[in-house]
């Protein structure tokens, strides 16, 4: 009887179905989303590369100055990530020395095109 | 009556073919959307049943190893032809111009033919999912059958008729027959949930069990119109019904002109299988399968003794009461 | 009727995971059942043992979807008791609240998939709504709704904010209405009763012998549960009790569930109101020393363990994972034999069967008896027809 009960209650209640495309569900602040890294922060120190799981950041050619602790490095390489290949584990961001690699909060998907990466 | 155009627009047009499937697909998608709500879903847009019949039209027919396929390819239509050919002798917005004495009885054969089909459908297959399907379909039609007809038939008793137009015109001058045998109601209810193969008698095409059961091996057209059989059989029977015990499209008393009778009585016919289809979607919704012992035991214990039950109450009550 | 040959799987609508039944039939009743498990051999173990403890984490959560936690947490608390790190008690109050809140979501979700197996799918679709509540708080407190990538070796890895616990506490009596509104359909519900009673029954002394663990031996009245008999995490300071049952059959099964997912929200409950205060990890070191443990961990489906073997580096040695199914699987298919056909869905789905995570690859010597884990071939490569029977469970 509670079936009865409750199938006539939700005959005349909304739908909590929600139409994802046209309406966007709330993000949670702690969402692990897409990998990205500000380059301005990061050292090359290719912590992330060592510690990601699916082995998917390569450290690639990237010279640039970056001020570390207020000491100017000279860095030489810096983290390239296969998106398609991240399981979003967030390791990489957890064991970052200066927060530069990190995982945006957005429910947005890696992309169409089998080449995107984001470095 | 026997205008050449009038029975060509009858059998075609309105009430005929044209009608009955644009009905049926409306009864389909509004089943789907009842039980969607139901359970707090959206539910399909309202195109939904024809979109998949003319998506199902143009998919590849697979012919399973070893299949006579001109026979695979005939059950589905025999079984399509024969709903199509039951639903003219119901009546839609008047009595049928094809009524004769005893076409309840034609109904109601015709009518076990879909589910004929899907047991010559699993016996064909050469699947060992289609052959249990087969199997258990025409086990579960002699569990429902009997009742079924007993409750459908006490009607033409009280009526003293064995037509469906004669005891539609019997309940314009006397109460409505689901007043008079409530039982035999709710009995033939339940006999048209398990003819229509909708849970708790799904059964045959359990999906958990055996996958689709009968249907396992059907693609493309003949899927498509095994499909549209059973959604003409849900419009047939649940007219039936309507016609039976709750009136049919007649009015009381009658109105002046004879158009407004018809337009009268297909609103009745459209809120009386509305009705219909809402009782049913709330059985679908609101149980699960039973098992085919389960059922074996409910079906003749407790239902086939309510319809004799109806049938005995019915055969006191026209002893007493001599109806006109 | 002779018999019949009914395959179900590894392609079935109501086994969505590879594994093979050759149910033996005759008409409706089932003579005799033969088990294929090893379709889905994943080298799960072999991998974990390539990566540094580091790494080796969102693998191991990897090895289920529903117990994802239970996994990581198993392995992060054998490698702790190597290491001697005692993590802090924050920690283990996280670590517990999100075992339990997966313990809620795998329930409800079982709870939907037996509701299906017998075609009441309305109960699917409302279970299914309410644990979207379960996961939505999961997502909150972890970033993700399924693999939740709390754990690291000395704690984890997110705190809990005030604001947190706060959404999650809001969320809880929502929860624990609807769940005691599935308390009721369970024991009321005349479309579920007739389904479930008396189904698959097995007797405390059958689920003793079959080596039964979780809810399906709780249910034949064996009181057995790690969080109590061998308290880990915060279970020992949380009062909760033990839910059993001695129905034996599905309809047990399902009460024990349902009962389980109420004693939930409780702990829940508790350790959300109750949290301490301080760190919530420590810093562990780079390497283990030598050493083997076998962590046992009360998963939503059973006991899981983990045996981890250390050899002072940074990796395991060697890691052999029971999942719980593997141990539930002998006692299906005793209860399958003489039940009728359209059981096998509902008796399977009772044991909430995790295949993929049960993929282990043994190959079995007929002569002799000796198991070879993760060897294909074995010794007996040289004999075809030995290789062929070996396969056969």
């Amino acid at each position: 009887m509670s079936v009865l009960r409750e199938m006539i209650g939700n005959f005349f209640s909304r739908p909590v179905t929600i139409r994802y495309p046209w309406i966007k569900v709330p993000i949670p602040d702690t969402f692990r989303g897409r990998v990205a890294n500000t380059d301005e922060l990061c050292i090359g120190c290719s912590k992330c590369s060592l510690v990601c799981p699916a082995q998917v950041i390569t450290m690639i050619d990237g010279p640039r100055d970056v001020v570390f602790k207020g000491k100017t490095l000279a860095r030489k390489k810096r983290p390239q990530v296969d998106l398609y290949k991240c399981i979003r584990c967030g390791l990489c961001e957890r064991h970052c020395p200066t927060g530069s690699i990190h995982l945006e909060h957005v429910h947005a998907g890696t992309g169409t095109d089998r080449d995107v990466r984001v470095t | 009556m026997s205008d050449p155009v009038f029975i060509f627009l009858y059998i075609f047009v309105f009430p005929g073919f044209l009608f009955l499937f644009a009905y049926a697909f409306f009864l389909a998608y509004l089943d789907r959307k009842i039980a969607a709500r139901m359970q707090q879903r959206i539910g399909p847009p309202i195109f939904q049943p024809l979109a998949d019949f003319i998506k199902m039209l143009g998919k590849e027919v697979i012919d399973p190893d070893g299949v006579d396929r001109r026979l695979f390819d005939a059950i589905p239509v025999i079984a399509l032809a024969a709903v199509m050919t039951a639903f003219l002798y119901v009546p839609v917005s008047g009595a049928s111009p094809f009524a004769f004495s005893g076409d309840l009885v034609l109904v109601l054969y015709l009518m076990a033919f879909p589910t004929l089909a899907l047991f010559l459908l699993g016996w064909l297959s050469r699947n060992i999912f289609s052959a249990i399907g087969g199997i258990r379909a025409v086990t579960q039609l002699f569990i429902y059958e009997v009742p079924f007809f007993l409750a459908i038939l006490t009607p033409a008793i009280m009526a003293g008729s064995w037509s469906i137009s004669d005891i539609v015109l019997w309940q314009q001058h006397n109460p409505w027959l689901v007043f008079l045998q409530p039982i035999g109601f709710v009995v033939a209810l339940i006999g048209l949930q398990a003819k229509l193969e909708r849970t708790p008698f799904d059964i045959p095409e359990a999906e958990t069990e055996i996958v689709a059961g009968p249907w396992t091996e059907l693609t493309g057209r003949r899927l498509a119109l095994m499909h549209l059989a059973t959604e003409l059989s849900l419009v047939t029977g649940s007219a039936l019904i309507a016609a039976l015990f709750l009136g049919g499209p007649m009015l009381p008393w009658v109105l002046p002109a004879p158009w407004m009778n018809a337009a009268a009585g297909f609103a009745l016919f459209l809120a009386k299988t509305l009705a219909i289809l809402l009782v049913l979607s709330s059985i679908t919704v609101a149980t699960g399968r039973l098992r085919i012992d389960q059922l074996n035991d409910i079906g003749w214990k407790y239902i086939a003794s309510a319809a004799l039950v109806q049938a005995g109450i019915v055969l006191v009550i026209n002893y007493l009461w001599v109806v006109p | 009727m002779p018999e019949v040959v009914v395959p179900i799987g590894p392609h079935h609508p109501a086994l969505k995971e590879p594994v093979n039944f050759r149910v033996i039939a005759d008409g409706e009743k089932i003579v005799r059942l033969e088990l294929d498990l090893s379709y889905n051999h994943r080298g799960i173990e072999k991998a974990a043992e390539q990566r540094n403890f580091i790494r080796v984490l969102p693998l191991l959560e990897r090895v289920c979807g529903i117990c994802s936690h239970s996994h990581a947490t198993a392995f992060a608390k054998g490698v702790e008791e190597i290491m001697g790190l005692e993590i802090p008690p924050r920690a283990r109050y996280i670590r517990t609240i999100i075992a339990e809140l997966e313990r809620m979501h795998s329930h409800l979700l079982w709870l939907g998939v037996a509701a299906h197996e017998i075609g009441f799918n309305t109960l699917f679709m409302w279970s299914w709504r309410d644990r979207e509540a379960v996961q939505d708080t999961l997502e909150e407190m972890s970033g993700n709704r399924v693999h939740y990538g709390m754990n690291e070796i000395g704690g984890v890895r997110r705190d809990l904010t005030p604001a947190q616990i706060k959404t999650a506490l809001a969320r809880l009596p929502d929860l624990e209405d609807r769940i005691q509104k599935y308390v009721g359909m369970v024991n009321s519900e005349e479309t579920m009763l007739i389904r479930f009673r008396g189904v698959g029954k097995m007797s405390r002394e059958e689920a003793l012998k079959y080596g039964a663990v979780g809810p399906t031996a709780r249910a034949s009245g064996v009181d057995y549960d790690v969080r109590r008999d061998d308290p880990y995490l915060a279970y020992d300071e949380i009062p909760w009790k033990v839910i059993t049952d001695n129905h034996g059959d599905v309809y047990g099964r399902t009460r024990v569930r349902v009962g389980e997912l109420w004693e939930s929200t409780q702990i829940v409950r508790f350790c959300l109101e109750n949290i301490p205060a301080g760190p919530v990890r420590v810093e562990a070191p780079k390497n283990a020393p030598e050493g083997e443990i076998l962590s046992r961990y009360e998963a939503p489906r059973g006991e899981l363990a983990h045996y981890i073997r250390t050899n002072g580096t940074d990796k395991v040695e060697r890691i052999d994972i029971r999942s719980p199914t593997l141990a539930n699987w002998t006692s299906v298919a005793m209860c399958l034999t003489g039940q009728n056909l359209a059981d096998i869905p509902v008796i399977v789905a009772a044991i909430d069967p995790c295949l993929s995570c049960t993929c282990r690859m043994v190959v079995v010597h007929r002569r002799g008896g000796r198991a070879v884990p993760g060897t294909a071939a074995g010794e007996s490569g040289h004999d075809p027809k030995s290789r062929q029977d070996g396969w056969r469970p």
